[in-house]
Order: C-alpha cells, then structure tokens, then sequence
C-alpha cells in the first residue's frame, strides 16, 4: 500500500454503494455494512431503537441461533459488532482474509435475515438495565450524557444512544422490528470492504450476497435541521456529594459536517483544544496551572449540527477556576484569533499525520464509512492534504468570530455541590440539576425536564498502564 | 480471476525483521526496518518502572515520566510535544510496573528530529521547583481521575495490595497519594541520575529507516552517554499464596461487584501461553462460557476474566484476574459461588476442542490484526526484550499460541485456578451519607 488509500465504488442494482479498499499490510479484512439512519430517528420516548436493533441483528438470524452464530463466527477468530450512532447505524465483521468469502456471506445474513426474537431481546434487555445503571458508577459517563440531554432539550440528538433506564419498559419488540423494516433499504445502505481482496472479486461476491436484497422502506427522510431550542446558556450543577473531582462540560452547537467551514473551523478546533500539548486549552490549564490531566475541545460533525464540547476534569477545589480559565481561553481564541506559527504547525500535523490513520483496516474502514455517511467524494482521502494546506490564516481568524460563541456557553459540572456551588455562583446563577432513576429533574428558573442519555463510550485505557 | 501475489492471502510473512545493535557504551538498539509505509515508530524504554520503586516514593517513575516533558536548556515545557507534534507526530509516554517508555509516531523523515530531542530531554533536562509542582498537581488528578473517583480503581489497587504481600507490584503504578504529595524534586533529580543511563535504556526505532542510516544517527545523539545504570534488582519472589484472602471495600456505587485474581507467571514464562487460551475460553468473544452463562441471561453486567496479554504481562508472576459485576438484582453471593463452580467444572472437565480452536484462532486474529501497527511492532519486540530478556520471542507468538494443547489449558487451569491461591475483594455499595462516614477518599 502506498501513503494513500484508494477507494474504489460501486453501486449494485439495487442501489446499495460497495466501497472497497485494497488492503495488504496484514491479511485481514474489516467489513462494515452501514444503514444511514441513526439514533436520530429513535422514536420519541422510545431512546434506544437504533443501537438495540443493531444488537439484536447479532443475536441471531433466521437460520442460526445466537449461540450458533456466535460459536461459527469466533470459530474463525472474527468478531461481530454492531451500533447505533448519530445519522447511520453499523454493522461490523473483522476477521482473518483467508475466510473473506464466508465472512461477507455471515454479513449478508445478519443484514438481511436477522432472527429479531422475543427471547433475545428479552435477555438484552435486562443486560442494558445492568449497564446504563453501571454507567451512573463512571462520573465521565454521567457528565456525557448528562450534558447531551440537557443541552439538547429533547431534540433529535438530546437522548440516550444506549437507551435510558426510566425509558427500558417503554421499548418493545416490536418497535425494533418496525425500526428496521424502515430503515434498512439498499438504497440507504453502504457496504465497505477494508482487506486483503481484489476490489473486482469483492464486488462479484457483494452482488451474490446483497444484489436480491430488497429491504424495507421508505426510510426516515435524513434529519440535517439545527434544533428550535437548546438549554439556555449558565451554569448548570449535578451533584455527587462522593466525588473528590469535579467533571466539567462547556460547549455550545456546533456545525454539520457539510459546512463550508469544515476545514478551517477543524484547523482552529485543533489549536483552541483538540492539539493535545500544542493547544491552547491544554497549554493554560494542564501545563500553565496544573488544574487538570486532561482537556479537550471537540465538534462534533454530523448531519445537522451538532455539539462543540470542552470537556474536562479537575480537583473539586480548583472547579470555578477552572471554569473561568476556559472560559477566558475561549474568548482570547474568539477576539485575538490565533498566530500563523499556531496555523501552520495545525496543518502539518494533519499533513504528516495523514499516513498514520491509514495504517490499519479498522482506521480506514471508519474513514471509507465516513466519506460514505456525509458524500465526500471518492477522491476526499488523496485531496485531504491539499485542503488542510489551502486554509489561510484569514479563513481561521474569520470561522473563530464566527463559530467560537463564549456569550452561548452552556457549562454542566458534575461533581460535590457543597464544595463547588458557591465559588461557581460567583460567575452567576447556578441551576441545580437533581439525579432521579438514571434520569434527572432540572429545578430551576428556566424549566423543568427529565431525561437520561448514554453516549456510546469505548472501553479504552486497557494495556498501557498509566499513560503521560 | 488472476490475483497479484500482493492480495493473496498466503503470500503473508508475519516474521518482524530485526536488526540488533549495541554502542560502546552499552546501549541497545533494535531497528525493525519495514517499508511498508512512510512511518516509522521512534520509542526509548527505560528498564525502571514502579517495581523499582519504595513505599515512600511510590508514583515516583510515572511523575518523572511526565516531568521529562517538561522542558530541556534549550526547550521550553511542553515544547517536545509540540516541535514533533508539528511534524504530524503521535508523541506520548507511559509507565508500567517495569518499565518507562516514551514514543514518537511520525513521517519517517523526520527520525532524526525525533531521536535529537530524545537526547536532548535525555542530556539536559531541567527541572525547577515551579514546574515540578504544576506536574505533581497534574498527576494528582490523574489518580483522581483513573483511581479515586472511577467506579472500580481503588478496589483494583486493593486487590493487588492484597493478592501481593512483598513484591512492589502491591503498590500502584500512579503511586499512593500521600507518596505523591511528598515526594520531592530532589528525590526526582536523583531517580534521573540512577535510572536514565545508557545500561537501562533500549531504544527501538521501527518503520521505514535503513538500520546503518538509524545507527550513525543513534552513535551521534546518544553515544556520548556515560553510564551503565544500577545493577539489576535482585529477584523480589513473592512467598506462594497459602490460603485464601478476602478483603472488602465500601464506596458509592449502583452496582455490587467483586475481583479476583490467581498468581500465575511472568513474560518469559510457558504457561502464559495457556492461561491465554483459558482466559478466551472464559471469557473472549460471545461464544465464550462467561457470556453464555452469566452475561447473556443478565446475571452479570460484566465477567471477564483478564490477563495482561504478552507483550503486556509483567517481568514477574502477574495475576489472572476475574472482574465480576452483578446484575441489578443478581444476589453477589450467589453469583460468586456460581463462578467457583464453573471453574470447578473446568478444572474437572477440561475444554472442548471446539473451545480451544476457537480461542486459539481468536488470539491468532489478534495477533494478526496488532501487526499491522507499525508502532505495536516495535512494542511487540521491545517488551519481550525488556522483560522476558529476548526481543525475537515477538516473532513465535503465532506458534506459541497455536502448540497449545487442551491438555495445557487444563494443566494450567488446576495449578493455578486454586481456593487457596485466590485473593477476592468485593465491593460493597453504600450511601453517599455512608461513604462520608467512612472518612476521605484519596
């Protein structure tokens, strides 16, 4: 493989998109079939739809039972994965090239015949009972979803990706059937290739397996509008009297990934956050004043907009100043604007960094899905490099006026009110959000509402040890 | 279809080509060339980790790690990160019970940036009272973050203190938290003088670089070193388990829990091998005994059983650990004395040969799939070097795995997976009134 991946496309009669990578690192393929519709489309009060459906097409299929199919799928060392995210929802096959054919065959039975029965979902259930209560244990997990629910007042990306526990006995079986009979159509579906396969023998097998498949319909038509209301912007206070940190949320909406903005707008979220040392927020507030491990700004880039979020954590006591500290490196950002140094260094790290997300199926699979999900073009992954080159310091000077709003922040703290509420009300009223059920009740003068969210949140942190 | 030999499965070599160098001053380099994809993957270990350490300075090796960020003579706090970071560089660092590593993830034009900046942290770090302070008050909500306020880190630091008596892996490798708050930057400068020298460190430069061109690169930067480091630590054996321990420990939580962990063996030792394959046969995947008997039916939320996976495990014997974590409603009791059964069955029965070709042909797949990282690579040859004293035994991991028998798995299931060699500590949940009561958390 050379520093640039090619994608090479094809549609099949029945309109599903194959986009394929020819992959020989190792001999490997990573399959990902894509249905693009999300949590987005969750039913109201029925969070949870979309990811639970997606679960439940590994749980069984027509002609093979969970068991079955779990034991014929890990008896050649590949692994079955499947999630509802914002705007798609995906399947995922990973496994060794040499059972390629058997795998897109195993992928084409789950997609297509998948068994969605009582019994499993039955059990499924109470295993998501066991882990959105688990969740209220990881005060980072709170703080996410905490943060989504209240900053979306119910929108279409203000609920629970994993379901939430006072919602469990509204989800019926039947509301996932309904859910996937709509949404999962060809025409709104793509099929990535990632491995060691000629791309001509990947699309011959994609139209034995999914060229017949005629799918339900009409899906949801895509959700791309900004919401009508959001939670006003203040300081808004969950209280967990164990906790000795305090976890802290502040953002305001972002953009669609279809902005014109996209590229400068990540350029300046690079030097305002998302550059680890070479950023702003972890200059002043890790390295400067020692007040956090870590902290990160992110946009979340999705069909209709979605958040911009700093997300961080930090010793109860020094809480209001941390809050303040963001606050005034945000505003800096907005009205100073950033150096041509701070510019270039963004875009050669996105440069030179670029054959580094290449490396393996998975990380190219995810960027083959993506250029799926938002129609970036066949061409996005060989022109990324120029585009990141292209933006001028005006461009980044201009989306920082423009994007970067610190008078909408909209700052969530979870952590002991009794040592943290009165230095933050010094910045202004705070609203007390009450914990009830895994949801929340806000008590305050804006309004009232209850919710529970769960973003999805990938076990990470597994071998390394402690890491810098 | 004609298909190039490139897409043919078959023609695959797994073997990682490593070329081995020592400088007059005894530092080893191992150079990985693999010229796959403009990258290359620079790392520098230092053989110290938090078994080097005492009670009193636990965390020490950690904190130092994240002071050698913190500035050189010539480079101000932070600036490493950003010089290579520019470059499109993944720069990082972490610290392990035995042993340091620091790692530069880049385009392979710049190796030489990288490797000047690793000597110059190396040769003229400068530290001062100010920075050292700032770094400690980072590390201190990094335990807060990873230990104190997670829903499992200190019943985890609990069931090593426990499972351990003498060995330093009793102690955390983030450190206790009072050691943190006195350890002093002197205490720091004399861990530097002692451990960051030619005889401790191992540099692994891994990607596309030709060896001669990475060595007259490693001569010119690090050849000048004095130094050979201290003298390896005599062995530390932990005295053999007789008897069961229990401990419990009492926090805010929705949910009972409890860990186990057996004693088994170290990196460089056989049995690792089986105690993986039992480990998946437990625990990996959906077909597994776990899932299929507590997961799936909504006993447990979550039931593992984990193993530090080589390259992972430790230079000395780690554990096998159980992570239990009930159901709401699933009495923990019950679930407990369930577990001790199913492992009662195995350790009678033994495995199916359906069961072992699967966990064999799923640690084979993650082998696989690790070695399409340049970086994981490196890793792969460097730990195995550091701990198990031979960088090649990287390259007989696939076979290592596959000569696993059912014979083995049940070998190493009785002799290690006893009641008296077993250390549990559970989790009691209480109120946040309650937990008050018990005092602090630190």
């Amino acid at each position: 493989m050379t520093g640039i991946a090619t994608v090479q496309q094809a549609v099949l009669d029945n309109g599903l998109t194959v986009l394929g990578v020819e992959y020989t690192r190792v001999p490997w393929v990573s399959l990902a079939f894509m249905c693009k519709r999300g949590a987005e489309t969750d039913p109201p009060d029925k969070p949870g739809v979309a990811d639970w459906t997606a679960e439940l097409l590994t749980l069984g299929t027509a002609r093979r039972t969970q068991i079955q199919l779990a034991a014929d799928i890990e008896a050649l060392g590949a692994a079955l994965t499947a999630r509802g995210g914002w705007d798609a929802t995906y399947v995922h096959l990973d496994g060794l090239a040499e059972d390629y054919d058997t795998h897109l065959a195993t992928m084409a039975e789950v997609v297509q015949t998948p068994a969605l029965a009582e019994s499993e979902f039955a059990l499924l259930k109470e295993r998501r009972r066991a882990e959105l209560t688990q969740a209220e244990d990881d005060p980072r997990e709170v703080a996410n979803r905490a943060f989504t629910r209240l900053f979306f007042q119910g929108a279409p990306y203000g609920h629970g990706l994993r379901g939430e526990l006072h919602h469990l006995e509204a989800l019926r079986l039947e509301d996932l059937r309904a859910w996937y009979h709509k949404q999962f159509v060809p025409g709104e579906s793509v099929l990535v290739c990632v491995g060691l396969v000629p791309f001509p023998e990947l699309v011959q097998a994609a139209a034995r397996h999914f060229g017949f498949w005629a799918g339900g319909g009409p899906a949801s038509p895509a959700w791309r509008e900004a919401p009508d209301h959001l939670a006003a912007p203040g300081i808004y206070l969950l209280d967990r009297p164990e906790l000795t940190q305090s976890e802290i949320r502040i953002g305001h909406l972002g953009l669609p990934r279809s902005h014109p903005d996209y590229f400068p707008v990540r350029l300046l979220n690079y030097i305002l956050g998302e550059g680890g040392f070479s950023s702003r927020l972890m200059g002043r507030i890790r390295s400067e004043l020692g007040l956090t491990y870590g902290i990160r700004s992110t946009f979340a880039w999705r069909r209709a907009p979605g958040p911009f979020i700093i997300s961080t954590f930090t010793p109860a006591e020094n809480t209001a100043r941390a809050v303040r500290e963001i606050q005034a490196v945000v505003r800096e950002v907005r009205e100073a604007g950033v150096t041509g140094e701070e510019l270039a260094e963004a875009q050669s790290y996105y440069i030179g960094h670029f054959p580094l997300g290449l490396e393996t199926p998975r990380a190219l699979a995810r960027q083959v899905l993506n250029l799926g999900l938002h129609d970036l073009g066949l061409d996005y992954l060989e022109r990324y490099r120029e585009r990141i080159a292209r933006v001028s310091l005006a461009e980044v000077q201009r989306v920082a006026q423009l994007h970067l709003q610190p008078e909408k922040l909209v700052t969530l703290v979870v952590g002991p009110g009794d040592r943290i509420k009165e230095p933050l009300a010094e910045m202004g009223p705070v609203a007390d959000l009450q914990g009830e059920g895994g949801g929340f009740f806000l008590v305050d003068k804006f309004h009232v509402i209850v919710c529970d969210n769960t973003d999805t949140c990938e076990k990470k942190d597994k071998p390394l040890g402690a890491i810098k | 279809m004609a298909t190039s030999p490139a897409l043919d499965p078959r023609s695959w070599n797994p073997q990682i080509a490593i070329v081995p160098f020592t400088l007059d001053n005894g530092l080893k380099i191992l150079v990985l060339p693999d010229d796959r994809l403009p990258i290359v993957s620079v790392q520098v270990h230092y053989a110290v980790g938090s078994r080097h350490e005492a009670p009193g300075i636990t965390g020490i090796s950690h904190l130092f790690e994240h002071l050698m960020f913190r500035g050189t003579a010539t480079l101000g706090p932070e600036e490493f990160s950003r010089r290579l970071q520019a470059k499109g560089g993944e720069v990082n660092a972490f610290t392990t019970r035995d042993h340091t590593s620091y790692f530069e993830n880049l385009p392979a034009e710049h190796l030489e940036l990288a490797l000047s900046l690793e000597a110059d942290r190396l040769k003229h770090l400068k530290l001062d009272a100010e920075n050292f302070e700032t770094e400690r008050q980072v590390v201190l909500s990094e335990r807060k973050l990873r230990c104190v306020d997670s829903p499992f880190g200190l019943v985890e630091e609990l069931l090593f203190a426990t499972a351990y008596t003498t060995h330093p892996y009793r102690w955390p490798i983030i450190g206790w938290d009072q050691d943190l708050r006195r350890l002093t930057l002197e205490d720091c400068l004399a861990f530097y003088r002692r451990y960051y020298q030619p005889g401790t460190m191992l540099i692994v430069v891994a990607g596309d670089v030709r060896p001669e061109a990475v060595r007259e690169l490693v001569v010119r930067y690090f050849g000048d070193l004095p130094g050979s480091g201290p003298p390896p630590l005599p062995p530390a054996p932990e005295p053999p388990q007789r008897g069961e321990r229990r401990a419990v420990f009492k926090k805010v939580s929705q949910v009972e829990a409890f860990f186990a962990a057996f004693h088994t063996v170290g990196l460089g030792h056989p049995d690792i091998y089986p105690l993986m394959v039992l480990a998946a046969i437990l625990s990996q995947g959906r077909a597994c005994r776990f899932y299929q008997e507590f997961v799936r039916p909504g006993r447990a939320a979550e039931l593992e059983a984990v193993m530090y996976p080589p390259p992972w495990t430790a230079a000395d014997p780690d554990l096998f650990i159980i992570r239990a974590v009930a159901a709401p409603g699933e009495p923990l009791p019950r679930l407990e004395a369930d577990l001790w059964g199913a492992l009662e069955r195995l350790r009678q029965d033994g495995v199916t040969d359906p069961e072992l070709g699967r966990a064999k042909k799923l640690l084979r797949s993650q082998t696989v799939q690790g070695l399409a990282k340049t970086f994981y690579r490196g890793l792969m040859v460097a730990l195995f070097h550091l701990k198990a004293g031979d960088g090649t035994l990287a390259n007989s991991l696939l076979a290592a795995y596959e000569q696993v028998s059912a014979a083995d798995v049940l070998r190493v299931a009785r002799k290690y997976l006893t009641e008296d060699n077993r250390t549990v500590v559970t989790l009691k949940p209480v109120s946040p009134a309650e937990s008050q009561e018990l005092g602090p958390l630190f």
